[in-house]
């Protein structure tokens, strides 16, 4: 379950940091002008029961993955509250923490651990991991000799086998090859089946579409709509092309 | 045990194993590196100061590398902790996990170099005819855990502030440099001139590496000293803690 009530995040805005002399000589314009803010989201609002798959669509920069991470925890809501019950399980950016000079299944350890599993639990699945990532022949090599395809998929089967209760997604589905984009998009859709709770931020709009059964359209960080995906959807490309200068 | 807990502890020695072979990972000597940088460093220093300057003092080389081990665990594991933050950012962001871990293994790190060079302290007992005594037994394992604890506070502290104000990371570079000439490691304290000396007895670090030397050289130990340093560790703990608790919450605005 999550809800989110009334949530405003901002951000400090970063001018380029003045000179030390430009400081010096300008000392009252900088004490006075204090900071700008720039607010990614304004009073953002939703629940997502459990069992329940969120999309949430939106141009770029209208607060998708500033909400992601609020989700995930690790950042805090300027204002409001967010209130999570379960595991969350990020699969923001594959491969945050691997490390070039260990070898694929010295990263698998560690970033199951990252991801909340303990070394125990990792070691119970490492097999299925490394069967599923297809890459077992190059398993004990240092992955900075994989290729970008092959990181990619070593990380996304590690993501998926983390026992998942709440699931925050950001278009990574288009993992590696055909293939595999096939398979991956068979896990997920296996886990979301199974009941856990999923966010899933995407452009993709006929994933979206096949995957939720809700979406957020999110814009200038407020929420534009909140609905069933046919809808929102459809919304949001009518939009899109209204104004064309802005197309996403 | 909680399964929370497990998942900690596990993260914390996977992350301590990372930054021990990480580091030497592509040579060719690999671990050895731990106990073959301690023993180049000791040999650099006796040529320098033994050979060159000359320098007439009774068991200076041991009396230098007693305290001199020491210190490198503290400025080395300072120096990393400033860029802990800073330099971990998609983990940070897109991970969660106690950020402190990432500044605990590398204090673990540092110090598994320092174990290795307690074996090249007590082989020079021995040249100097000494021996390691029992107060080794109790003595370093305290004076590891005091010292643990001032680098963890001072690096709580620099690891956050630098994420705000990156200048920290060059400014604590001044500072340990400064802190080391003022620290009793390369001359007694006796040979600083009496009305300079101030700035010597002001200086927490001097207490600690006074007590290494007094534990490694098999010297009284001087318990006013450690009990300034345990005080400095209490000190330096609470002011890291509090800085990282509250500045910990805007971090990602920063990063």
């Amino acid at each position: 379950m999550i809800a989110a009530d009334s949530v405003w995040k901002s951000f400090p805005v970063e001018r380029d940091r003045p000179g030390f002399k430009e400081f010096i000589t300008n000392v009252p314009k900088f004490l006075k002008s204090g900071r700008n803010q720039f607010w990614a989201l304004k009073d953002v609002s939703f629940r997502v029961n459990k069992g329940e798959c969120l999309g949430i669509i939106g141009r770029n920069g209208a607060g998708k993955s500033t909400l992601l991470s609020l989700l995930l925890g690790s950042s805090q809501p300027t204002k409001g509250k967010i209130e999570m019950q379960g595991k969350r399980t990020p699969l923001l950016e594959l491969g945050a923490g691997f490390h070039q000079d260990m070898t694929g299944r010295e990263n698998i350890i560690m970033n199951g651990i990252l991801l909340g599993q303990t070394k125990d639990e990792v070691l119970m699945k490492i097999d299925e991991i490394i069967g599923f990532s297809g890459l077992e022949e190059f398993i004990d090599r240092p992955i900075r000799t994989y290729s970008s395809g092959m990181y990619m998929r070593l990380a996304f089967s590690v993501a998926i086998h983390t026992d998942p209760e709440i699931l925050l997604i950001d278009e990574i589905l288009s993992v590696g090859d055909e293939f595999f984009q096939k398979k991956s998009n068979e896990a997920i859709l296996g886990l979301i089946n199974r009941g856990i709770t999923t966010v899933f931020v995407s452009h993709d709009m006929s994933s979206v579409k096949k995957i939720c059964s809700r979406v957020l359209w999110l814009e200038h960080g407020g929420i534009m709509a909140d609905g069933s995906p046919d809808d929102v959807v459809e919304k949001y490309i009518t939009r899109g092309s209204d104004d064309g200068s802005k197309v996403y | 045990m909680d399964r929370n807990t497990r998942r900690t502890l596990d993260l914390l020695q996977i992350l301590t194993d990372k930054e021990i072979t990480v580091k030497y990972k592509r040579t060719a000597l690999g671990f050895l590196w731990s106990l073959m940088n301690p023993i180049l460093s000791a040999l650099v220093l006796f040529i320098a100061f033994k050979i060159f300057m000359r320098f007439q003092m009774k068991d200076y080389t041991l009396f230098m590398l007693s305290a001199m081990f020491p210190w490198t665990w503290f400025s080395a594991s300072v120096l990393m902790c400033v860029n802990t933050l800073t330099g971990n950012t998609s983990l940070i962001k897109k991970v969660i996990f106690p950020k402190r871990l990432l500044i605990l293994s590398v204090i673990n790190g540092q110090l598994v170099t320092l174990i290795f060079s307690i074996p090249i302290l007590a082989a020079m007992t021995f040249y100097y005819g000494m021996h390691p005594v029992w107060t080794w037994l109790y003595g370093i394992p305290l004076l590891m855990a005091i010292q643990y604890f001032i680098i963890y506070g001072m690096g709580m502290l620099t690891s956050m502030v630098n994420a705000y104000f990156r200048d920290m990371e060059h400014i604590i570079a001044v500072c340990i440099n400064m802190l080391f000439w003022m620290t009793p490691i390369m001359y007694p304290l006796q040979m600083v001139p009496e009305k300079y000396r101030i700035f010597l007895v002001l200086n927490p670090m001097t207490y600690l590496i006074e007590s290494w030397r007094d534990v490694i050289m098999g010297n009284n130990i001087n318990w006013d000293y450690i009990l300034i340093s345990v005080v400095t560790a209490g000190l330096v703990m609470s002011a890291g803690t509090a800085v990282f608790n509250r500045m910990d919450k805007r971090i990602d605005e920063v990063l």
